[in-house]
């Protein structure tokens, strides 16, 4: 049972560094959204693999679903939070959001 | 099983793509092939809900979504990044997983797992009946996003227009 979990187990944590060092790396505002997406699917993947080694998959499945619902009203509001920046610096550079002056 | 693994490598390398392309359509398309990857993947682990959520929603949805946010701010949008993270993330995410793989297998058979307990019934029946509280949680955040997006988007009247 645990020699199916592990390969998932790897590749969630492998996704959950990559979108980490994308967060901590990148400048432009919309990459550093794409960062937030690969995290958002290293969790979805690790709860559906965690139900599918317990044999809990139809929990798992449901929170996955929830999750999902969740992603996406996230997305929605960042995105227009990112479009409301740029309308205001004309950038999308996360630099020139560290000054406090409009 | 070596198709899971094919698949989780793709997922692997698709995401990585998405960091790494400077072109951000194409990272964008990047994530959409990785979320119908991890569609595939669910699939095959017996979840065929959830993977037709993550093709539909993930892959197409917040696709679109991207794209217009791509689209709506081009202008601008050349940012330069730091070309140092772009050429040690390579090197940095091999260390990590190597560091990962050895750890994760150590890890798993000290950890006393849980006993498996087999459950029965339908999808449906355990998603209305068990989680009837997190569909309600789910309504409150798809009116809090639609209140957030409607906020966020309103028109200024001419008093509070500076």
């Amino acid at each position: 049972m645990t020699s199916t979990w592990v390969p998932y187990l790897i590749v969630a944590a492998g996704l959950l560094f990559a979108g980490i060092y994308c967060l901590l790396a990148m400048r432009n505002l919309i990459k550093l959204f794409i960062g937030v997406e690969i995290i958002s699917k290293a969790v979805s993947l690790i709860i559906v693999a965690t139900g599918f080694a317990k044999k809990n998959i139809l929990v798992a499945q449901s929170l996955a679903v929830t999750f999902i619902v969740v992603e996406v009203s996230l997305v929605a509001t960042a995105l227009a939070i990112i479009i409301n920046i740029y309308r205001h610096t004309k950038s999308l550079d996360i630099r020139k959001l560290s000054r406090l002056k409009g | 099983m070596s198709v899971q693994i094919l698949l989780l490598i793709g997922l692997v390398l698709f995401s990585v793509a998405a960091v790494l392309l400077k072109d951000l359509i194409k990272a964008a398309i990047c994530l959409a092939a990785a979320s119908l990857v991890l569609g595939i993947l669910f699939f095959r682990m017996g979840a065929p809900y959830a993977g037709a959520f993550e093709i539909s929603v993930v892959a197409g949805l917040i696709t679109v979504l991207f794209m217009l946010t791509i689209a709506l701010t081009k202008t601008g949008g050349d940012v330069a990044e730091s070309k140092l993270a772009r050429v040690a993330f390579p090197l940095f995410f091999i260390l990590f997983l190597a560091v990962d793989v050895i750890v994760t297998k150590n890890l798993v058979q000290k950890i006393v797992a849980l006993p498996a307990a087999p459950e029965a019934g339908a999808f449906g029946e355990v998603l209305w009946k068990q989680r009837t509280l997190d569909l309600v949680g789910q309504v409150c955040i798809i009116f809090a996003g639609v209140l957030a997006v409607l906020a966020l988007f309103r028109k200024r009247s001419k008093d509070n227009d500076d």
